[in-house]
């Protein structure tokens, strides 16, 4: 064992609570940091190879049959700019009337294609064998997984088409069709339009991908593209959710980074200095200045070391859970969520080196002392500037012990700032956590309206070994008013529509009844009316580019209608869109409401009101009510661990700095004792000594934690929060959080203060 | 200990014209002298003098303002930092009057320590700093913390650290100051001992007791200055 390691141990060993607070420290930031690596890397990576394995096609676009002859469109593959293409493929659009398997209702895009494989989008079979002959056809699995082979051999009848049988599953990153048929097949489906896959040399960027798309088809017949479908569009959506989480891991990322640093820095500058006869000691035994600050980074490395090492397992422990709320309902296709190793790395090699650095710069100065001085000087020189101070608070009329406190922060302004920083950082974290937790609980509540007690119910269905219910929609809907404490009442139709301009097709949910129960749903607009309005999430709107006010043009049943965007959900399904039934009446007169949704009075019990509806009629099943969303819980219980952690962090970094403060000043404390201070005027000069830093700390901390919170709800894009969940700020609890300094300053001042009160004066006499 | 007799006319300390400023205070001014092997010096002057200084010099933890300072013909001034501490581990070793022990190693890692440095193994370093706490009386207190121990104890390890690489030249600044007079006594009588196995000893006291019980040589100083050199009789 090494001189430098003998007493990098010894340093160790005898400073317990700057090694513990080290090693949370890290722990802590660690533990952040890899969970914001892990989104990140999770958000993009993932996508990325699945659709670099199946060489996607940057664009799905769909030719109108009428303008555009196939031998055009095979021409276009040999435009500049494009790197691949497959196709041209038959596509026709068939009506499925009711859920069929886990595809909804609405439209199906069907694709004529000999084989999975080609230059662009190679189609992964999950199960069964690709289409080879009429009446066959291999069905999209768009989630993680596949469906199981005990699914093949289920039959799909759609009007006007022969009886077609399910021979395989397989799933498409680029989503080009819902279903696959053989080329042979297409004829009796009445294919309208031809569908193309491109990829381009140049992708990166939207501008890119349309300006490639422009190329290709330049030379084709007016109007002749119908939609398109850009793979950027994908790639957005199936990060979203993990976009979502991915501000409030970043900031608490960024805040444990600089808690960290700062920390650390602060405790190894607090040992540099209260050792500064140490270090002399060092030199004079031979120790080289290398080997001095050697000592210093070995024995910061072990905490460092062993609260990474913890920090990456806990990191990785929460990520899963977040990981799955960020992926679930997400069309992840075949890529497989999981975590690079690169984070793992970063983790583990970076922030033992960040940490070393944030030494490092105290350390150095262990590196310059003269020897000669440390030795003789004893403790490190005083400087002049607190004194000063000192004399002007004399004279003033505070308690003695009072002012000899509020003087001590001069004295050493270095620490002072550290200690103030770290203050400011925990009560940013504060303030920050609180904003936070009030706009999540206020968002959390919205769904549910005035606070009353809702039940969703469902209308059974017998393709689900359910009961079909014996009452009609309508009847349904009477029945369900009529019953005992039933307040308001909606029902809702889901299917599926194709967009005029888009290539995936989306959800349309048609809502009828007391629909005021949605008013508070929305963030912008209002609520849809009558025929021809809709609204939707701000992931749909901005996936597709839309804003309110926007029209744009439904397909379903063969028939279409425009509708105008008049309302912005606070949140919601970035692939589905909401309208009226009056509005589904001019696409497909006579649809059912699968869900109907009861806003039970005030006082009522939903317990008692779903035995009733049961036994009106055994076809009808109730749903337990959503629980609360589960975003909302975890960006509240993160908030509330960090909180936590970083107001326990920064309390640390008083501690510390009044434990130096005191083993400093043992000789003075000893002096004031034996000139009859009491134990007690001891913890109040010392409490008092940080109280002050404290409540400036209070004061910056909190706009600072105002800004920051209105950053992130600004920018969660799934989600559009009004005003009234982001304004969440009161006086009472402003005044409450100002506190929150002066109770992180006196919490870590407590401790070190009393224990100098009861330090017996022989023996801070005997030890000097 | 492993000094030749034969070798006492050698030099090992020579300080030429050494000049130090702090600032505008002199601490050293035109100070010149040299010591031999086996030579037992004490250095003698009022408080500020420049004792203190002078011992720094030598060791190599400070760098005079001009002059040179030579111990072992190495000239210290062509050395950096690092060539210092290494000549400091090997050639030097130092007691203060304040013991300066490393209060977060007991007493035997203390000692210890020393010859860890120049690359001994931690075993074999435990074990020759056991036999000199041994020797010093001092052996039942290894495992005590330097705050623990009594002033005597406390220099007695120290000066055990300071023994731990048999150094060319053992400094020793005012080792007795504080302590009372029969934990002095003890000191001084090791100090005499060593010397007299022909350990170099450069000495700075106040107590004219232990220059001439342990000292063959006095040096005077005053303002920074060698006011004057004389012999002594050794009274042991
Ligand atoms: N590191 C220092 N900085 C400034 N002045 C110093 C320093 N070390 C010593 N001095 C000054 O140099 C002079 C000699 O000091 P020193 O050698 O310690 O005297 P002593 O003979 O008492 O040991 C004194 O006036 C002292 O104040
Ligand atoms: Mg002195």
């Amino acid at each position: 064992m090494s001189a430098v390691w003998s007493a990098s141990r010894a340093l160790l060993r005898r400073r317990k609570v700057q090694t513990a607070v080290i090693g949370l420290v890290v722990l802590c930031s660690t533990t952040t940091v890899l969970l914001a690596l892990t989104l990140l890397s999770a958000a993009t990576a993932p996508f990325e190879r699945a659709f670099g394995e199946q060489r996607g096609a940057h664009v799905v676009a769909a030719f109108d049959r009428a303008r555009a002859s196939d031998a055009q469109l095979a021409r276009t593959a040999g435009r500049p700019g494009v790197q691949a293409a497959a196709g041209p493929y038959l596509q026709a659009a068939v009506d499925i009337p009711e859920q069929w398997m886990w595809v909804p209702s609405g439209l199906l895009t069907i694709v004529g294609r000999s084989h999975p494989a080609g230059a662009v989008d190679r189609v992964r079979l999950l199960e069964g064998r690709w289409a080879t002959k009429p009446g066959e056809i291999v069905v999209n699995w768009p989630v993680q997984g596949s469906p199981g082979p005990d699914k093949l051999g289920t039959k799909l009848t759609v009007r006007g088409a022969p009886a077609l049988t399910v021979v395989g599953f397989a799933t498409s990153m680029s989503k080009s069709a819902g279903a696959w048929v053989a080329p042979e097949q297409m004829a009796a489906l009445h294919p309208s339009s031809v569908q193309m896959l491109y990829r381009f040399t140049e992708s990166a960027t939207d501008r890119q991908i349309r300006d490639g798309l422009a190329e290709a088809t330049a030379g084709l017949p007016k109007g002749s593209l119908t939609t398109t479908q850009s793979y950027l569009t994908l790639k957005r959506a199936f990060s979203a959710m993990a976009d979502s989480y991915l501000p409030f891991l970043t900031v608490f990322g960024v805040l444990g980074l600089l808690v960290s640093a700062l920390i650390v820095g602060h405790v190894v500058s607090g040992v540099i200095v209260s050792g500064h006869r140490q270090i002399g000691v060092f030199k004079a035994l031979g120790f080289t200045p290398n080997q001095v600050v050697a000592v210093y980074l070995a024995m910061v490395s072990v905490p460092a070391v062993a609260g990474c090492v913890a920090g990456t397992l806990l990191g990785d422990a929460l990520s899963r859970p977040i990981l799955r709320d960020a992926f679930s309902g997400i069309e992840t296709g075949s890529a497989a969520i999981g975590v690079s190793p690169w984070v793992y790395a970063v983790c583990l090699l970076g922030m033992p080196a960040l940490v070393a650095l944030a030494a490092l710069v105290p350390a150095l100065r262990a590196h310059r002392l003269s020897a000669a001085r440390a030795i003789s000087a004893g403790d490190a020189p005083r400087t002049g500037r607190g004194l000063r101070v000192q004399r002007v608070l004399g004279g003033t009329r505070l308690p003695r012990a009072v002012s000899l406190g509020l003087g001590q922060p001069f004295a050493r302004p270095g620490r002072t700032l550290m200690t103030l920083a770290a203050i400011v950082l925990g009560v940013t974290t504060v303030t920050l956590a609180t904003g936070l937790t009030s706009t999540m609980v206020a968002f959390g509540r919205h769904g549910q309206g005035n606070g009353a007690a809702w039940v969703n119910v469902e209308a059974g269905r017998p393709g689900l070994d359910q009961r079909a219910p014996k009452l009609s929609d309508r009847q349904i809907e009477a029945r369900l008013r009529s019953l005992p404490g039933a307040d308001l009442v909606t029902a809702r139709a889901l299917t599926r529509v194709r967009l005029a301009g888009y290539t995936q097709t989306a959800f349309a949910n048609f809502y009828r009844g007391d629909t005021r129960m949605y008013d508070s749903e929305i963030v912008k607009g209002h609520w849809p009316r009558g025929r021809g309005e809709a609204a939707a999430s701000p992931a749909f709107l901005n996936q597709h580019g839309l804003a309110v006010g926007d029209r744009i043009t439904l397909y379903l049943n063969g028939r279409q209608t425009r509708v105008t965007v008049v309302g912005e959900l606070i949140e919601g399904n970035p692939q589905a869109l909401e309208s009226t039934w009056q509005t589904l009446a001019g696409l497909a007169p006579g649809w059912r409401a699968i869900e109907y949704t009861v806003e039970l009075a005030d006082g009522a019990d939903a317990k008692a009101y779903a035995r009733a509806v049961k036994a009106s009629d055994p076809g009808l099943y109730v749903l337990p009510g959503a629980s609360t969303n589960t975003t909302t819980a975890t960006v509240v219980s993160f908030s509330v661990v960090f909180t936590v952690l970083l107001t326990f962090v920064a309390a640390l970094g008083v501690f510390n700095t009044v434990l130096l403060n005191t083993r400093e000043r043992r000789r003075d404390l000893g002096m004031l004792r034996s000139i009859g201070m009491t134990p007690r005027q001891v913890t109040v000069m010392t409490v008092v000594s940080v109280a002050g830093l404290g409540a400036v700390g209070g004061l910056l901390g909190i706009p600072l934690g105002i800004a920051v919170h209105r950053v992130l709800v600004d920018h969660v894009a799934v989600v559009a929060f009004p005003e009234s969940m982001k304004d969440v700020w009161h006086v009472p609890q402003l005044a409450a959080l100002a506190l929150a300094g002066v109770v992180i300053a006196v919490l870590g001042a407590l401790l070190p203060a009393r224990s100098a009160a009861r330090l017996t004066i022989a023996k801070v006499l005997h030890n000097e | 200990m492993n000094h030749d007799p034969g070798s006492s006319q050698q030099v090992v300390v020579r300080l030429d014209g050494v000049h130090k400023e702090y600032g505008d205070a002199k601490a050293l001014d035109g100070m010149s002298l040299e010591i031999h092997a086996g030579d037992a010096v004490a250095v003698m002057g009022p408080s500020g003098c420049g004792k203190s200084t002078l011992l720094n010099m030598v060791a190599g933890l400070d760098r005079p303002t001009s002059g040179t300072v030579e111990v072992r013909g190495q000239d210290l001034g062509t050395l950096n930092e690092t060539g210092l501490a290494l000549f400091r581990r090997r050639h030097i070793g130092m007691v203060f009057q304040f013991f300066n022990l490393i209060e977060d190693l007991p007493a035997l890692d203390n000692v210890a320590l020393a010859a860890q440095l120049t690359g001994t193994s931690a075993r074999q370093a435990r074990r020759r700093a056991l036999e000199l706490l041994d020797e010093l009386g001092v052996a039942d207190r290894k495992d005590t913390y330097p705050a623990a121990l009594s002033g005597g104890e406390r220099q007695r390890v120290a000066v055990a650290r300071a023994l731990m690489n048999r150094p060319a030249l053992l400094l020793a600044d005012e080792p007795t100051g504080a302590l009372d007079s029969r934990s002095g006594e003890q000191v001084m009588d090791l100090l005499i001992d060593l010397n007299q196995i022909g350990q170099t000893l450069l000495l700075v006291t106040h107590d004219p007791r232990l220059a001439t019980r342990c000292a063959s040589r006095l040096i005077e100083v005053a303002d920074g200055r060698v006011a004057r050199e004389s012999t002594l009789e050794p009274t042991a």
